[in-house]
């Protein structure tokens, strides 16, 4: 703070996005000691979120989600497999996240992002762990067939919080998934039906199903810098102020996950519960914007 | 061969078209923030999206033009996007052509020479695919250049067309696609009135081949209408939003 800013005096336009690309931290330092920020949110609040469902036609459930600029699109499609032997009775899911090189400058082709393989594994650890989605569900003929729900996740445009909006895409897919019906032709072999049952047994339901969803996780990330805490980055701010938690808690408020990746920024625990507490809050409106979701659908 | 009627004795094709009518289209622009340049493309079911980057500085000195842009194109097929799930959405030998394709169809009408040392990156995503992916893609390659502000020739179209049931049919579905009769694919420079890319599959005779690629054409003109149509639009907008 000793050395003399480059102009000091910030009123013309031209010289305000010159000092935010030369000083990008002093540029947020000064906007963080009137606990605002640059595009003019408090501290602890996220921005716009919405969700629309049934953004994919072709797929068995689909969601588009959208917190600031940041798009995901989630869609599921689901494939008859066989059950592992460990494990007759239960279903499959595999979640995938990709960042196809139209979501940022920075990711180039031929090359995946960095951040791509990181926050698939956190999503795949966190909807397993959840217990959102019970396998035994998945399961058709005991031993011999099950389901495979594919979960691909595209992300569309990268602006920050990729997690938190990947979870969001993921949990609405799942509430908009419809099992399609399947009967048991005579080799014994599952296949679809259109329409009614065609022959022998049924061993889903007659009509097309939803999933049964236990407690839904939803997630905020923060980011730590000195002793502020800025809840839902953008990307500009995920690059210059590099420690960030996220939080990740169900519907009835429990924890699910918590991840602080190292960075410069130690935090004590009252840090940390200042981030669940912001979270918690986070998770009132998101259920709030998911429900309302759900019901425009039901409408239809 | 199979006895399906692509084409009904009352003139009506399997998704109730007639021959001649082209699929809906919907377009916008402006959908990546983050992008320089981006647009979506619906062509009936199939839905691309194309983001523009550049010109930017060249990220492999190696491949760096002295005279002119290097131009840089990627297409890629999301897993869900077809009926039946996709392990390899790129990488594979089809979306390497189509990649090669859209580039040297777009290279022609960008005037690469006034940015040299520079390089201008085409993504495009295809997030529903229901025929006529290369066309849609090469159509929100155009908008999105556009709205990138790049310099261009000319806009560039792109639409296909095939003959079944001894009928040219306008703008094939995947169903009409893949019945296994020509499919031909034309680009062109609207204004310029000059033919960019011409692909075709199949056998067919020169005299119906005309035929079929004056339909093309026909139908690369419409969309190049439409096209002009939602950038004027975009253009207003933007003209409110300055307040002017």
């Amino acid at each position: 703070m000793g050395l003399p800013n480059a102009s000091g005096d910030l009123s013309t336009e031209v010289e305000v996005d010159a000092f935010r690309r030369l000083f990008p931290l002093r540029f947020f330092e000064k906007h963080l000691l009137e606990s605002i920020r640059p595009d003019a949110r408090p501290l602890g609040r996220a921005r716009d979120t919405t969700i629309a469902l049934g953004a994919v036609a072709s797929a068995n459930g689909s969601a588009l989600a959208k917190i600031g600029s940041t798009t995901m699109l989630a869609a599921i499609k689901m494939e008859v497999m066989t059950p592992s032997m460990e494990t007759p009775d239960e279903g499959c899911i595999a979640i995938d996240f990709h960042m196809p090189p139209i979501c940022s400058p920075i990711v180039r082709p031929g090359r995946p992002a960095e951040a791509a393989p990181v926050v698939a594994k956190q999503l795949s650890d966190t909807i397993l762990s959840s217990g959102m989605i019970n396998l035994k569900e998945l399961s058709l003929v005991s031993g011999k067939a099950a389901w495979m729900a594919y979960l691909d996740i595209y992300c569309l445009d990268a602006d920050g919080a990729l997690f938190d909006a990947a979870l969001l895409a993921a949990v609405a897919a799942f509430s908009h998934l419809e099992i399609p019906v399947v009967s048991l032709n005579d080799d014994g072999k599952i296949v679809l039906s259109e329409g009614q049952g065609l022959s022998d047994r049924e061993p889903v339901n007659k009509e097309k199903r939803k999933v049964n969803l236990g407690s839904i996780p939803f997630s905020l990330t923060c980011i730590l810098h000195k002793n502020h805490i800025l809840a839902d980055p953008t990307s500009e701010e995920e690059s210059i102020m590099e420690t960030f938690v996220t939080v990740v808690l169900d519907s009835s408020s429990q924890l699910v996950s918590l991840y602080k990746p190292g960075g410069p920024v130690l935090a004590y625990t009252s840090a940390i519960q200042d981030c669940i507490a912001l979270t918690r809050q986070r998770v009132k409106e998101l259920r709030k914007i998911l429900e309302e979701a759900i019901s425009g659908m039901e409408v239809d | 061969m199979s006895k399906t009627e692509y084409v009904s004795p009352e003139g009506l094709r399997l998704d109730g078209r007639r021959p001649m009518e082209m699929r809906q289209l919907r377009a916008e622009i402006g959908t990546v923030a983050k992008a320089n340049g981006s647009a979506v493309f619906e062509m009936g079911n199939t839905k691309v999206i194309a983001a523009v980057y550049g010109p930017r500085e060249v990220q492999n000195r190696s491949q760096q033009l002295n005279d002119q842009a290097l131009v840089r194109c990627e297409y890629s097929m999301a897993n869900f996007s077809t009926g039946d799930r996709m392990r390899k959405p790129k990488g594979d030998r089809r979306s390497t052509e189509i990649s090669l394709v859209i580039r040297q169809t777009m290279e022609a009408c960008i005037l690469t020479h006034l940015m040299p040392r520079s390089q201008i990156d085409i993504f495009v995503q295809v997030l529903q695919a229901d025929g006529g992916t290369r066309s849609a893609c090469i159509n929100a390659a155009t908008l999105a250049l556009a709205d990138a502000g790049i310099p261009m020739r000319d806009i560039v179209t792109s639409c296909s067309a095939g003959y079944l049931n001894s009928t040219p049919l306008l703008d094939l579905n995947y169903i009409e696609d893949s019945a296994g009769g020509p499919d031909v694919t034309v680009g062109i420079l609207p204004k310029l009135d000059k033919v960019t890319l011409l692909q075709m599959d199949a056998k067919l005779p020169v005299d119906i081949f005309e035929n079929v690629m004056g339909l093309a054409i026909e139908g690369c003109k419409a969309i190049a209408n439409y096209i002009r149509e939602v950038l004027l639009e975009n253009t207003k907008q933007l003209e409110y939003r300055r307040g002017l």
